[in-house]
């Protein structure tokens, strides 16, 4: 690359700020996504362990460790929400997107540098607000979804709740922030000839998930200000002896909550576009296809939520669209899948770390994605509906897909971010115990919600002993697959190999294989000029 | 550079206007989904016609109109129908009533929701006057006859989706207003919670 040299020059009065001012009033992209990334860490640490408790209460039939059962719900609610939140989001959106973006646009860091900054300090804060929320009085025991009347202030009377919305108040602002900062980088910060049609897939997928951010965060926004005054300035927006109706916080947290799983998985399905590219040796089998689908994807997923709520009473035509719009989606996405099949098809393929979890993405994402076609089925989801089997669904999709993403996209780039490659051997076995142990904790759960068993409940009949116990077993394994990960992470930056600018060859092409490894504080700083590749 | 800058800016002001036109929808979605639901029986509702129909034509097939009450827990009320069940000529204005009494020492002041079953019969059910348009006082240990004037409207019987419709069930729910002093009886419907 012409700018590698000046890259070097720079070096001398490279102004990197030292000590905690450099995190703290951070404007430059790779250190707010390394945060994004830490932050993310730590959140998963946390919300895989209140996972564990869950599994250990639900190894056997009857009461062994949760003897308060709105802890319980507080589990399970704070499990959601830090998954959701301050997990997947700011791993995949804020770190890869924040890291990877700018280095694969050719622009010298995003549009707006000090937004980006208060992008993560309000995540942070938000994380803050949320461990309140779970300490306060008896904690915010309403699920993820705060359905009213459960969320209302006669069953959650104290203020663990208010904890709760203004916490996601937060997030939500974090992340409309970070999403106009992506939308303007994207749009104006590119490399000399890189048109919108020859941007990396993984770019095209954060920017469609700005998108979806942009429009559905401030629905979120708008519902969680009047369960609030609800709460606390006696509106009746969610209460019906005030002329208002419970559906309507439904309708309107789902208009936000669907396109929130593609805000989760968009990003995940730009990670696994690049590695498959790159372990395939090829460019991405219809390039256009796969990001138009992406579009179709994030669209069609604002018109589909009621599918949420067939058991609130919607009639039978209602449910008819939906059912129709639900299945739809399933067309993009097997857009995808098929081309990154065509991707390795006939390709160099090499089976490193990055590109195993890439395949253990995709293995897992079509059975999530199988089982979401079952349950588009309105009737099929009256029996479904609040079942092991939608648990099961929407962790296979969501929890382990998106964050078998996640790892595909650390074994990828960890090399970039730290100049130092991971232990191979180490990064395979990871792969593998946690291939293992994910499906053997969820796949028996799909068994469990056939035979009926309800969620959000620490306790059940006999009959569901055998597979919960499996269950709990696959929860155990992970858990070593999760160790795992520590030590590789540990030996990686203590001990890794120092690696060259591009330790992957051939099939990686993007930009930021064109700087070197780690990547200097400063980069791209004169526009690179793209005009000269062949468009994929 | 100073380019770039300018064009960030535009697109930031841009987006920023996007988002607060989703928070406006998300606060004008309130009114709306009423509005929606009355306008279209979405969900059961009614229609409210203030304005009734001539008499019914000579005979008109008949329905069966049935009357459900609810009382919210937190209302010390007793709320029934005078009349578990009407058969009326489609078309012709009838009158019901409902009866409620306060159990309690003390005033208080309800509101019902109402909607009507099978949901499809919503946009044909018209109502002329009705005790669930504004909130109701009642004393301690006051009992009132609450009455309701309806019609099905003749189009029904046009609509292929409502051949099999013979029996409609009418829905009352009364809660404890929200408001207690605001009890009055005079005024034009506001539409208290029609449900989607």
């Amino acid at each position: 690359m012409a700018n590698g040299a000046s890259d070097a020059a720079h070096h001398a009065h490279d102004h990197k700020p030292t000590g905690l001012g450099r995190w703290l009033y951070s404007t430059n992209h790779k250190d707010i996504g390394t945060m994004y990334i830490v932050l993310s860490i730590i959140a998963a640490v946390v919300g895989g362990a209140m996972s564990g408790m869950i599994r250990l209460e639900l190894a056997e039939p009857g009461i062994q460790y949760i003897e308060d059962f709105q802890f319980y719900n507080v589990l399970v609610t704070a499990h959601g929400f830090i998954m959701v939140f301050f997990v997947v989001m700011p791993g995949l959106i804020g770190g890869f997107g924040n890291w990877i973006v700018p280095l694969m646009i050719g622009a010298p860091d995003m549009a707006f540098p000090r937004m980006n900054n208060i992008s993560f300090w309000l995540l942070a804060a938000a994380l803050v607000l949320m461990v309140m929320a779970g300490l306060t009085g008896s904690g915010p025991g309403t699920g993820w979804t705060v359905y009213p009347p459960l969320s209302n202030a006669d069953f959650h009377s104290d203020a663990a709740v208010d904890f709760g919305i203004l916490s996601l108040h937060l997030a939500g602002a974090s992340s409309v922030l970070g999403a106009i900062n992506f939308i303007t980088t994207i749009l104006n910060m590119r490399a000399t000839g890189m048109t919108l049609h020859r941007m990396p897939l993984f770019v095209w997928s954060i920017l469609v998930t700005a998108f979806l951010l942009l429009l559905a965060i401030p629905v979120l926004a708008g519902a969680l200000t009047m369960l609030l005054t609800d709460r606390n300035f006696g509106t009746a927006f969610f209460s019906p002896e005030g002329g208002g109706d419970p559906i309507l916080w439904q309708h309107l947290f789902w208009f936000f909550g669907h396109p929130e799983v593609y805000i989760m998985v968009l990003p995940a399905f730009g990670v696994i576009s690049q590695i498959v590219s790159t372990f395939s040796r090829k460019p991405v089998f219809g390039y256009l296809g796969m990001a138009y689908a992406m579009i179709a994807i994030g669209f069609i997923g604002f018109i589909v939520w009621a599918h949420h709520m067939n058991a609130v009473g919607l009639d039978v035509n209602t449910r008819a669209y939906f059912v129709a719009a639900t299945m739809v989606i399933a067309v993009p996405t097997g857009v995808k899948i098929f081309s990154w099949i065509a991707t390795m098809w006939g390709g160099s393929l090499r089976f490193d770390t990055p590109m195993l979890w890439a395949l253990g993405f995709i293995f897992l994402f079509v059975v999530g994605g199988v089982t979401g076609v079952v349950l588009a089925n309105a009737g099929a989801d009256m029996a479904f509906h609040d079942t092991y089997y939608v648990v099961a669904h929407f962790h296979y999709v969501l929890s382990i897909a998106a964050v078998f993403a996640m790892f595909a996209g650390f074994y990828y780039w960890i090399g970039k971010m730290s100049g130092r490659q991971y232990p191979e051997g180490l990064g395979k076995l990871h792969f593998w115990i946690t291939f293992i142990g994910v499906n053997v904790m969820f796949f028996p759960q799909h068994f469990l919600g056939m035979a009926g068993m309800p969620r959000r409940i620490p306790d059940y009949p006999d009959a569901y002993a055998g597979w919960n116990m499996v269950s709990s077993i696959g929860a155990a394994i992970t858990m070593v697959g999760t160790l795992l990960f520590f030590i590789v992470l540990f030996r990686t930056l203590g001990a890794g190999r120092k690696v060259e600018a591009n330790p992957w060859g051939e099939g990686a092409t993007t930009l930021e294989w064109a700087v070197p490894s780690p990547a200097p504080f400063h980069t791209h700083e004169d526009t690179p000029n793209v005009e000269a590749q062949p468009a994929e | 550079m100073a380019a770039t800058r300018r064009r960030n800016l535009t697109t930031a002001v841009t987006l920023f206007a996007v988002v607060g036109g989703m928070v406006g929808l998300a606060f004008a979605s309130v009114p709306l989904y009423r509005l929606f639901c009355q306008v279209t029986g979405y969900g059961g509702t009614p229609v409210i016609e203030t304005a009734a129909l001539a008499a019914a034509t000579a005979g008109a097939p008949m329905v069966t109109v049935r009357f459900d009450a609810n009382v919210n827990g937190a209302l010390p009320w007793r709320f029934r129908p005078a009349q578990a069940e009407l058969t009326v000529p489609v078309g012709e204005e009838t009158l019901a009533f409902y009866t409620a009494r306060n159990d309690s020492e003390v005033a208080v002041t309800g509101t019902a929701t109402f909607n009507v079953t099978p949901y499809k019969a919503g946009p044909y059910f018209n109502k002329v006057q009705c005790f669930c348009f504004t909130e109701q006082r009642l004393e301690p240990g006051e009992e009132v006859s609450m009455a309701v004037s309806f019609f099905v409207d003749p189009e029904i019987l046009k609509d292929t989706n409502t051949t099999d419709v013979k029996t409609i069930t009418l829905s009352y729910t009364f809660f404890r207003a929200s408001d207690q002093d605001g009890a009055q009886t005079a005024d034009a419907p506001d539409g208290a919670g029609g449900k989607g």
